[in-house]
C-alpha cells in the first residue's frame, strides 16, 4: 500500500488547521489522531459548532457523511462521525485539474440518557437527511435541526433499530388488514 | 432547442410564494408507484399550476435494515448482504466493504490477478448500471428503442457475470483477501468478445439519443445546479462532475491500482440534466478503456492471499491435511477476528462516492457498517432541484440523478 503522505501532500498541509481546530474545541477536545485513512478529531458535542465552523471556513465545504455508532456498553455510548472533504469550486472548467482533496473526520461522543448533538444543517444543507437518519436509527437528538423526523422507519415506529440493545428479530410488528398494527407473537409459538 | 427551461425558471433556488398564496397551491403525491420514480420514491409536490413550488421526497419504503444485518453476520458472510444495497451495482458495494475490512486487517497486498479482476468487474458493473440508467431514463422521456439497445448490451455483461460468478445480479464474488473463485475456462473469449463489440454499440446508442431533438428539449437547461450548490448538497459522481468539478474517488484516493490505469474523468460545466446525461455517456467509454487495459495486463497466479487464517484452504488440501481441515472448520464456524479500529473506505460507484465507515470491536462480526450512500444525497438534492420546474421535468430530474432505492434506503 503506498504511503498516504506521498499520495496526498495535502495531508501535511493540514497540521496547522488541526491545531486550530483543537484550539476551537477548547475543553470539549478529546483527541486528535493521524489515522491511516485521514486525520481525525474526537470531541464532545459542545465543541462541534466552533470546530465545524472553522473547518468550513478553511475549505472543507463538502460534508461527505454523518453516521452514528453505538459503542454499548462503553461510555460515552454514542459516536457521531462526520466526514468532510474540501472540493475547490474554483476549478470549474472542462479540462480543469483532477482534484486530490484532503479528508477530515470529526468524531463526536455523546452519552445517555439524552444523547444530543448540535445540528450542522446551517453549514451544509446536505446534513439534513443523514442527521434525520441518525436520529431515526440511534435516537440521538440534533439540536437546531429544522425538521427532525424519522426518515427510514415509519413515523409510528417504536425504538431505535441500530442501537445494540434493539434485537435483530422478535420485536417486530405485523401489519394486519384494515391498517391497524398488531404485535408479532413470540417466535416459539409461531408455526 | 427549447428555451423553456433556461429562461422562464432560470433562477430557481427559491420560488417563494407571496404570503397567503399557499391556498392557491395544490399538493400532489407523486409515487411511490409512479413508474418514473425507479423503485419506491414518493415525492410530495406543491404545485402552482403545473410549476413545482416545493418538493419533499419521502424515502424508506425499501428499508431492509442491511446495516443491522451486517452487524449480525461474520465478517466474510456480510459480503452477501452488503451486495444487496445498491442492486444495480452490487460489486461496487462489496468492493468497498472488502477494502475496508482488508484495511482493518492490515492486508496491504492482494495478488495482482485479484486486483485486476476486481477492477475489471467493478467497471463492468458500472457499465451495466449506466446501461440500465440510459435505457430507463430515456424510457421516462418517451424514447423506446434505446431501451432495447441498452438492455441487449447489459444482458451480455450479465452473461459474463453469470459465467464467472454463477449469479447474474448479486454476485457476492469479492472476498476479504481476494475473490471467491477464479475465472472459468472461456472467460477470456467472452470478455474479448464484449470488448470488441462495445464501442460500436456505444456509438450506436449515442447516435440515437445524444443529439435527439426531443431529448435535448427535455434535458437542456432543466434541473440546473451550480458547482457551489452541488457541493453544499453533497452531490458526488456524475452529478457533481456535470457541474465542472473533477472529483473522482478513483483518482483522488486510488484503490485497486486505479492510479496505474489510463483513463479520463469526463466533466461538463452546465450542471443541468443534459450535462449529467453526457457525463455518464462519456464515462461509459472510459470504463470500457479501463476494462480493455485490465484485459491486456491480466496476470496469472492465485486470486486470494495465502493466509489460512482468512481464506479457507483448497479442497484438495483439506482432504490430506488435518491442519487445513481445522482451519476450514474454524473459518466456517467462527470466522476470523478483526483488530479493533475504524476506517472510512470510499470507492467510486456508478452513482458517486460510495463510502463505508466500518468499525470493528475486535470480534468476528463487524461492529458497525455505516454506508455513505451516494443515492441518498442525490435524492435529498431533489428538494433543491425540482422547485421551479414543471411536473414533467421532475421525471427527467429524477432520472438524471440516477438514484437506486436499495442504496437510498438500505
Amino acid at each position: 500500500m503506498p504511503d498516504a503522505g506521498a499520495l496526498h501532500p495535502e495531508r501535511a498541509a493540514l497540521a496547522p488547521l488541526l491545531e486550530k481546530l483543537t484550539e476551537a474545541a477548547g475543553t470539549a477536545f478529546l483527541e486528535a489522531v493521524a489515522a491511516p485513512d485521514m486525520d481525525e478529531l474526537a470531541i464532545r458535542p459542545e465543541g462541534l459548532l466552533p470546530v465545524m465552523d472553522l473547518a468550513r471556513c478553511h475549505g472543507f465545504n463538502h460534508l461527505l457523511d454523518v453516521g452514528g455508532v453505538d459503542h454499548h456498553p462503553l461510555t460515552p455510548r454514542f459516536e457521531v462521525a462526520y466526514h468532510l472533504t474540501a472540493l475547490s469550486a474554483n476549478s470549474v472548467e472542462r479540462a480543469g485539474p483532477i482534484l486530490h482533496p484532503p479528508r477530515l473526520r470529526v468524531r463526536v461522543f455523546c452519552d445517555e440518557p439524552e444523547p444530543a448533538v448540535p445540528s450542522v444543517t446551517h453549514l451544509w444543507p446536505s446534513a439534513n437527511w443523514p442527521e434525520r437518519e441518525v436520529f431515526d436509527q440511534f435516537g440521538i437528538r440534533f439540536d437546531g435541526h429544522p425538521d427532525l423526523r424519522r426518515i427510514l422507519n415509519p413515523d409510528d415506529f417504536v425504538g431505535h433499530p441500530l442501537r445494540k440493545d434493539f434485537p435483530l428479530r422478535g420485536q417486530a410488528r405485523r401489519f394486519v388488514p384494515g391498517g391497524r398494527v398488531g404485535p408479532i407473537p413470540p417466535l416459539e409459538t409461531r408455526r | 432547442m427549447s428555451t423553456r427551461g433556461t429562461t422562464l425558471f432560470a433562477d430557481n433556488p427559491d420560488v417563494q410564494l407571496a404570503p397567503g398564496a399557499e391556498q392557491d397551491t395544490l399538493v400532489l403525491s407523486m409515487g411511490p408507484q409512479h413508474p418514473s420514480t425507479h423503485g419506491v420514491l414518493r415525492v410530495l409536490l406543491r404545485l402552482d399550476g403545473e410549476v413545482v413550488v416545493s418538493a419533499e421526497p419521502e424515502i424508506g419504503f425499501l428499508h431492509t435494515g442491511i446495516e443491522k444485518q451486517a452487524e449480525n453476520l461474520l465478517w466474510q458472510q456480510a459480503v452477501t448482504v452488503v451486495d444487496r444495497a445498491d442492486y444495480l451495482a452490487p460489486l461496487s458495494n462489496s468492493l468497498c466493504y472488502v477494502l475496508a475490512a482488508e484495511q482493518l486487517l492490515g492486508i496491504d497486498t492482494i495478488p495482482p490477478r485479484a486486483r485486476v479482476l476486481r477492477v475489471m468487474f467493478t467497471e463492468l458493473t458500472r457499465l451495466a448500471s449506466h446501461l440500465v440508467w440510459l435505457g430507463t431514463h430515456c424510457l421516462d422521456l418517451g424514447a423506446q428503442s434505446i431501451f432495447f439497445y441498452a438492455f441487449e448490451m447489459r444482458e451480455r455483461i450479465l452473461s459474463i457475470m453469470e459465467l464467472v460468478t454463477g449469479a447474474r445480479m448479486h454476485q457476492s464474488w469479492f472476498r476479504i483477501g481476494g475473490l471467491a473463485i477464479d475465472v472459468p475456462v472461456g472467460f477470456l473469449d467472452a470478455i474479448d468478445d464484449f470488448i470488441a463489440r462495445f464501442p460500436q454499440r456505444l456509438a450506436d446508442m449515442r447516435a440515437i439519443v445524444e443529439k435527439n431533438v426531443i431529448i435535448l428539449d427535455r434535458l437542456v437547461g432543466v434541473g440546473r445546479i451550480s458547482a457551489e450548490e452541488a457541493v453544499a448538497w453533497g452531490l458526488t459522481g456524475p452529478s457533481l462532475r456535470a457541474t465542472g468539478i473533477r472529483y473522482d474517488v478513483r483518482r483522488a484516493h486510488p484503490y485497486c491500482d486505479y492510479d496505474q490505469y489510463d483513463f479520463d474523468v469526463p466533466t461538463q460545466t452546465e450542471g443541468d440534466c443534459y450535462a449529467r446525461f453526457v457525463v455518464r455517456l462519456n464515462e461509459m467509454y472510459e470504463s470500457w478503456r479501463i476494462i480493455k487495459q485490465a484485459r491486456d495486463r491480466f496476470p496469472g497466479g492465485p486470486v486470494t492471499i495465502d493466509d489460512r487464517k482468512i481464506i479457507p484452504p483448497p479442497k484438495t488440501e483439506i482432504q490430506h491435511s488435518m491442519e487445513a481441515l481445522i482451519h476450514h472448520f474454524k473459518l466456517v464456524s467462527a470466522g476470523f477476528n478483526v483488530p479493533e479500529g475504524h476506517v472510512y473506505q470510499a470507492v467510486e460507484s456508478p452513482r458517486g462516492e460510495l463510502g463505508m465507515y466500518v468499525t470493528s470491536a475486535g470480534g468476528n462480526k463487524p461492529w458497525r457498517v455505516r454506508w455513505r450512500a451516494p443515492s441518498f444525497y442525490q435524492t435529498q438534492a431533489l428538494k433543491r432541484l425540482a422547485p421551479g420546474n414543471l411536473i414533467a421535468d421532475v421525471v427527467a430530474i429524477i432520472g438524471s440523478l440516477d438514484p437506486v432505492f436499495g442504496d437510498v434506503d438500505r
